[in-house]
């Protein structure tokens, strides 16, 4: 690849929003391309990466596509000739892209997407919740969910590493709440661009596939149906599976990494926060858990037992890491910001309950839902959530998820 | 003993064009071509011209030097096809070389037909069939005061202007009443023997010679009626005959010629025949035939080639027809078919004085001959007609008042 | 082997004037008698004119039948050469010919043929009906054979089907620093992204969406062009993937002016998956899902104009072709490549379906040809330069059943609907003919 010029100086922090901030972690990472289209609440996002590009602080291939699905088919052809990528997106924009989307994976092309979740339609919505990112959960794509605005941007780092990986090869999706983050502004502090450089080290995406005259080869033929196609198949797909559970170590890595370099330390997979002697926790996920810190905070004050479990990594789910998690306490209660419509549960407390089978004993589980379509989480539905659980502990366990805001005003 | 998969015998068009048609569809399988000829390969018809000093023999070969090396061909000249073991698939040749073949072809064509005279042994004659035959009578033409030309064919008549030109005191003899008998009516070939007479040739037709005795510079012919004839030249141009002497004992069935059937294949398994050797259908006369003729034999040659060869693309011969395009003084004669059929019309046009004449011969509304002196038109194109059994009816009165127009339009359209 | 010139010969078109037999006598002897030309045009039977000329046969009867080796068919040229100094006058050569292509002429008393004046024939020139053409199209299958084939041997296209020979041109001409792009359709279903790990084609190439063929392009031509390759960035596409579900893609691609080559293989509908309609379909046509029955007899919507549109996004070229005017086609497929460098190039090529529509696979070029010669098809091509211009002439076209009753899937319309279709194509011709006239326009006050 032709050296790219020297990005401008960096500021060393600056004061933004959580969408800015992606944007700012898409500078350093210098991707060969990006590709958007606006969507709110992600727009502010693509406004910044524009307005970077105008100054060149950011030297890339912008390509204002025509739509989603353009946008993710764009870097997908750019990839496999070689780019780094980069672009973000959100709700009604993500539905748009599902069908490239779908296909991305199964390429095991690199490629990295901020997700400003939102809610779905419908009821018409513009607003912040999981739901999309949810939608998405199990196509093959990593997840990982940002609790802060720096998080944001030091992840949106990350993820090239991660994705870029020769034992992952996979797409990612840095998942930052819409409203809460996007919008929430505070400052955040940048790595130096150097040492970014260092630490992402040249982009590598199409050693495995490629659209090269020099390497010429047929890109995703058909594949499957009779004779040797089936077994080939099986192969691409436990590959596909294989690259997901590579990438939990891969993960943890980075993470160390980035902390030893930069200073700046994220639990990689899950988050434990107070768990040490906690005889209950609750799950949560993503923005809600500042305030859910509080809440846990406030409930050992008050000499509850209480601890806390942030899901950082979702997919691929970190199964261990959950089971040793859970093992320390006597019941749980998860936060979702989504639903999952076929369990009349939320989607994460989901994927507790299988955790919760790898356990020797049983612990009573509560789901609750809270913050769809932007609705502020606060300390004290947290407080409740805390107070259920509790509850449950003793005996008491709902047998309906628990929705958090259905009462608000 | 050799090994091959194609024997050709014969290094003339029947030969040839069965060698081309063997190589569109079989590049590798191995041929060999042995000939009896010396020289490379030539064609008879050009002979007239090497005789009048027209065509330098050093010029007249059929087929480029590297013709051998393009075609993957083994040639073997001066090798003289002696007798065949059709059982063994086996060829011997005058020199005792053995060939074991897997396909053969006989393109031996035709030998001058030598009529019965007494006295023949003791004097000089020429015949003119190959290149050496035609070099020596060049030579004698130089040296002879007083030439006879023994048979009014076409070989005759081309050998007699030759003479003419010469300034040669010329004698034509035909036992027919007419020269060029079979390709033109009495009407047309007195129209060309008057030519001759003009230019001071005696044409003696209805005539035979009985015998002939050597003089001093020359020879002296007796004719049936008691005439004699003196001269110092002799040329037989009586006709000619397939060259069959080494197929006595192999089991190929013969008639004049080697019996052939449309894809050209003789009695015998894997032998075929083509060209003046082969005695094949007939496409207006009905039955086989000796059709002597380049083009008959060009056809022939590739038909056989390309059935000896498997090639699907073969198909049957559709017979010959005669043609000839015979040139005189510089005045055309053409002629294609024949020139009666039971229950044809026949539409003659005679310009006496320009010495121009045509005939045109229809049946059920179809061509089957035209002819003309100086009235020219595309032979091929009228073969094509009468082949196709093209219905002129529509075209009728336009075809006899101007054929070659006629004729022309009607083959582009046919084409199209 | 080589293949050769020729001149073709239009009988419709020609008047009988006579103006290419005096062009001919006059090259080659220097006076006006017709006689004397080497091209004959004679009155036809019923009306019309018909052609005596030498052909240049590939497999001369003339050469065979000659015994004294003066004619020879000229290996470089394709020419049949006659020589006259071997020539004796027997004029067995025109025994051999049946298209009266080599024939006596009574003023020399010898023979006479064309030889095409050396690669510029003075007949054609002087046809002023375009009766007359010289073909020249054997110098590019010439050329082109000498081009690397980049697709496998054995793609398996439908009987008939004139697509795969399509592609492999236009792989050919583009040549290896491409990347190619084949949505869903005959052109992958031909095997030519390959099968379970293997390739079909020597160059890149991947099996995009039906959606997202021109996004995924532009993907790859901008990060080559970033890098500072030129690669080609091809997509061989069928009209389903074009025209309907994949326009956006296209569109939006062609907006912003990406440096892709399109190449949209039109058989106006979805032939690989068994004919379904497609936006491309036009009315009135047989389709599995237009079918004809008793309320209904085929599509009941006009085709989506789509080279049109195109000519809208203001591309950097667009074209329409027919496989049946190849001479046309490779003109614009060089033009087209050329244009790709920079911007978007349209190639609309009309291929009919020999399993989809309905008629013998032998008919293909005719059925394709008849399409131009009615005016259903029209060739016209585009830069923004120069506007729309024709690049065939459309003032003498026939009705447009004779195009309809060569395909079947056109066989249970009735007279309304003929009459419907005929009136359309004129209506269509029209708005073309207006453009035409724009972009001539445009053209002169460029000139002047
Ligand atoms: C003087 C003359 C003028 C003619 N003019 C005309 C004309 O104007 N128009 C026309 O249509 N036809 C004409 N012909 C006839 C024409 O030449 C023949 O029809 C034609 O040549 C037949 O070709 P062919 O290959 O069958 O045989 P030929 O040309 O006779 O060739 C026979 C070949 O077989 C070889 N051969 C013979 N015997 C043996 C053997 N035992 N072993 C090995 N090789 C052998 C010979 O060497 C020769 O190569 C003329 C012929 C002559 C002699």
């Amino acid at each position: 690849m032709s050296a790219l010029p020297q990005a401008k100086t960096l500021p060393g922090h600056v004061v933004c929003d959580g969408n800015e901030a992606a944007a700012w972690g898409v500078v350093l990472s210098r991707p060969d391309m990006v590709a958007v289209y606006p969507i709110t609440p992600q727009t502010s996002l693509v406004e910044a990466l524009a307005q970077f590009a105008a100054d060149g602080t950011l030297d890339t291939e912008m390509v204002e596509a025509e739509g989603e699905h353009s946008v993710l088919s764009v870097l997908q052809g750019a990839c496999l000739a070689g780019a780094r990528t980069y672009t973000a997106t959100s709700g009604p924009g993500l539905a748009f892209m599902f069908e490239p989307y779908l296909r991305a994976p199964g390429l095991r092309l690199p490629m990295v997407m901020s997700l400003v979740t939102r809610d779905t339609l419908s009821p018409q919505c513009v607003w912040g919740g999981h739901q999309d990112a949810m939608s998405v959960r199990d196509v093959g794509w990593i997840q990982v969910y940002c609790e802060s605005v720096q998080e944001i941007l030091d992840t949106v780092i990350m993820a090239f590493r991660i994705a870029e990986h020769r034992d992952v090869m996979l797409p990612i999706n840095v998942c930052h709440d819409g409203n809460y983050l996007s919008f929430g502004v505070c400052r955040v502090d940048l790595p130096d661009a150097a040492g970014v450089d260092a630490f992402l080290g040249k982009a590598d995406t199409n050693w495995h596939v490629a659209l090269d005259p020099d390497r010429p080869m047929g890109v995703d033929p058909l594949t499957g149906g009779g004779g040797p196609g089936a077994a080939l198949f099986a192969r691409y797909r436990k590959g596909h599976c294989r690259g997901m559970q590579n990438a939990l170590q891969v993960i943890v890595d980075t993470h160390r990494d980035f902390g030893d370099r930069f200073g700046r330390r994220h639990a990689p997979l899950l988050e434990e926060y107070r768990l040490d002697d906690a005889e209950y926790a609750i799950v949560t996920i993503g923005s809600m858990t500042g305030a859910a810190k509080d809440a846990v905070d406030e409930a050992r004050c008050a000499g509850q037992r209480a601890g806390l479990i942030k899901v950082k990594t979702y997919r691929p789910f970190p199964l261990q890491a959950m089971v040793q998690a859970l093992a320390r306490v006597k019941a749980v209660g998860v936060v979702d910001r989504s639903v999952s419509f076929g369990w009349n549960a939320g989607p994460v407390f989901q994927d507790v309950l299988g955790t919760l089978a790898m356990l020797p004993q049983r612990i009573p589980a509560v789901s609750f839902i809270g913050g769809l379509a932007g609705a502020d989480l606060t300390p004290g539905h947290f407080a409740r959530a805390l107070e259920t659980t509790a509850q449950a502990l003793a005996g008491a366990v709902p047998i309906a998820p628990v929705w958090l805001n259905e009462n608000d005003r | 003993m050799l090994e091959t998969r194609y024997l050709l015998v014969g290094s003339s068009h029947a030969a040839l064009e069965a060698l081309a048609a063997i190589r569109m569809h079989d590049a590798e399988g191995s041929v060999l071509l042995a000939t009896r000829d010396t020289a490379p390969p030539y064609s008879p018809t050009v002979l007239p011209y090497v005789v009048s000093g027209k065509s330098d023999p050093n010029r007249v070969r059929l087929r480029s030097d590297d013709f051998c090396e393009a075609q993957k061909v083994t040639l073997r000249s001066g090798s003289a096809l002696a007798s065949l073991d059709t059982a063994a698939q086996m060829a011997r040749f005058a020199d005792g070389t053995e060939v074991r073949y897997e396909r053969l072809l006989l393109a031996t064509g035709a030998t001058p037909a030598i009529p019965k005279i007494a006295g023949l042994t003791r004097v000089q004659y020429h015949v003119l069939r190959t290149l050496d035959d035609a070099v020596r009578l060049r030579e004698a033409l130089g040296r002879a005061r007083r030439a006879v030309v023994l048979g009014g064919g076409l070989v005759g008549m081309h050998a007699a202007e030759n003479l003419v030109h010469a300034r040669t005191e010329t004698t034509i003899i035909e036992m027919q009443p007419q020269v060029l008998p079979g390709y033109f009516d009495a009407q047309a070939a007195s129209l060309i023997s008057g030519a001759f007479a003009e230019r001071g040739t005696r044409v003696l037709c209805g005539q035979s010679v009985v015998s002939v005795a050597p003089r001093e510079s020359g020879f002296a012919l007796k004719l049936l009626g008691g005439e004699r004839v003196e001269g110092d030249l002799l040329l037989i141009a009586a006709g000619v005959r397939p060259t069959i002497g080494y197929l006595s004992g192999a089991g190929v069935a013969t008639g004049d010629g080697v019996l052939v059937d449309r894809r050209m294949r003789t009695s015998a398994s894997n032998v075929w025949a083509a060209g003046d050797v082969a005695q094949a259908e007939s496409f207006l006369q009905g039955g086989r035939r000796v059709n002597g003729i380049l083009p008959n034999a060009v056809e022939q040659g590739r038909i056989a080639g390309m059935d000896m060869a498997g090639d699907p693309g073969a198909r049957d011969y559709r017979g010959g027809v005669p043609i000839n395009t015979y040139h005189f003084f510089g005045r055309q004669a053409l002629s294609v078919g024949v020139d009666s059929l039971e229950g044809c019309e026949t539409h003659v046009q005679v310009d006496e004085a320009a010495g121009r004449y045509r005939k045109i011969v229809l049946k059920d509304g179809r061509l089957a001959g035209i002819f003309s002196i100086d009235l020219p038109f595309d032979a091929g194109v009228m073969v094509e007609l009468v082949l196709r059994g093209t219905d002129l009816a529509p075209v009728k009165q336009a075809f006899l008042e101007n054929p070659r127009d006629t004729a022309r339009a009607l083959m582009s359209r046919l084409w199209r | 082997m080589a293949a050769y010139e020729t001149i073709a010969f239009d009988a419709a078109r020609c008047t009988g004037c006579g103006d290419c037999m005096s062009a001919c006598a006059q090259e080659k002897t220097g006076g006006f008698d017709h006689a004397a030309s080497r091209i004959q045009i004679l009155p036809a039977a019923n009306d019309g004119f018909e052609l005596a000329l030498c052909r240049q046969c590939g497999d001369p009867g003339c050469v065979s039948v000659c015994p004294a080796a003066a004619l020879e068919k000229d290996a470089a040229s394709g020419v049949v050469r006659w020589d006259e100094t071997k020539c004796i006058d027997c004029l067995l050569c025109t025994v051999g010919c049946v298209y009266a292509g080599i024939a006596y002429d009574e003023r020399t008393g010898r023979v006479a043929k064309c030889d095409l004046c050396g690669g510029d024939p003075a007949c054609v020139k002087a046809c002023g009906e375009g009766a007359l053409r010289h073909v020249k199209s054997a110098q590019i299958y010439n050329r082109y054979g000498e081009l690397e084939d980049l697709f496998v041997p054995g793609l398996a296209g439908c009987q008939g089907c004139n697509t795969e020979l399509l592609i492999r041109h236009v792989l050919r001409a583009v040549g290896p620093e491409t990347v190619v792009a084949a949505p869903p359709g005959c052109i992958p279903g031909m095997g030519t992204v390959g099968y379970n790990g293997k390739t079909g084609t020597k160059v890149p190439v991947f099996h995009p969406l039906l959606t997202n063929t021109a996004s995924m392009l532009a993907g790859v031509r901008r990060t080559y062009k970033r890098k500072g390759r030129d690669v080609t960035a091809l997509a061989l596409a069928g009209d389903g993937g074009t025209a309907d579900v994949g326009f956006q893609s296209l569109s939006g691609a062609a907006e912003r002016g990406e440096e892709i080559l399109y190449v949209c293989v039109d058989n106006e509908g979805y032939m690989n998956t068994g004919m379904q309609r497609s936006g491309c379909t036009p009315y009135g046509a047989w389709t599995s899902t237009t079918p004809v029955g008793e309320r209904s007899h085929g599509k009941t919507q006009e085709a989506k104009n789509l080279p049109l549109l195109m000519v809208m996004h203001r591309c950097a070229y667009v074209a329409t072709a027919s496989t049946a005017f190849m001479e046309d086609l490779y003109d614009k497929l060089a033009r087209a490549i050329e244009a790709s460098k920079r911007g978007f190039a349209y190639l609309h090529i009309y291929s009919p379906c020999t399993s989809g529509w309905r008629f013998p696979s032998q008919a293909n070029i005719e059925v394709a040809r008849k399409a131009v010669e009615t005016g259903f098809v029209v060739l016209w091509d585009y830069t923004p330069d120069a506007g729309l211009r024709f690049t065939r002439p459309i003032d003498d076209l026939r009705a447009v059943d004779e195009y309809l009753e060569a395909v079947g899937k056109y066989r249970h319309l009735d007279a309304a609907q003929v009459a419907h279709i005929q009136a359309q194509l004129e209506k269509d011709l029209g708005l073309l003919k207006e453009l035409a006239v724009r972009g001539a326009q445009a053209e002169a006050r460029a000139l002047a």
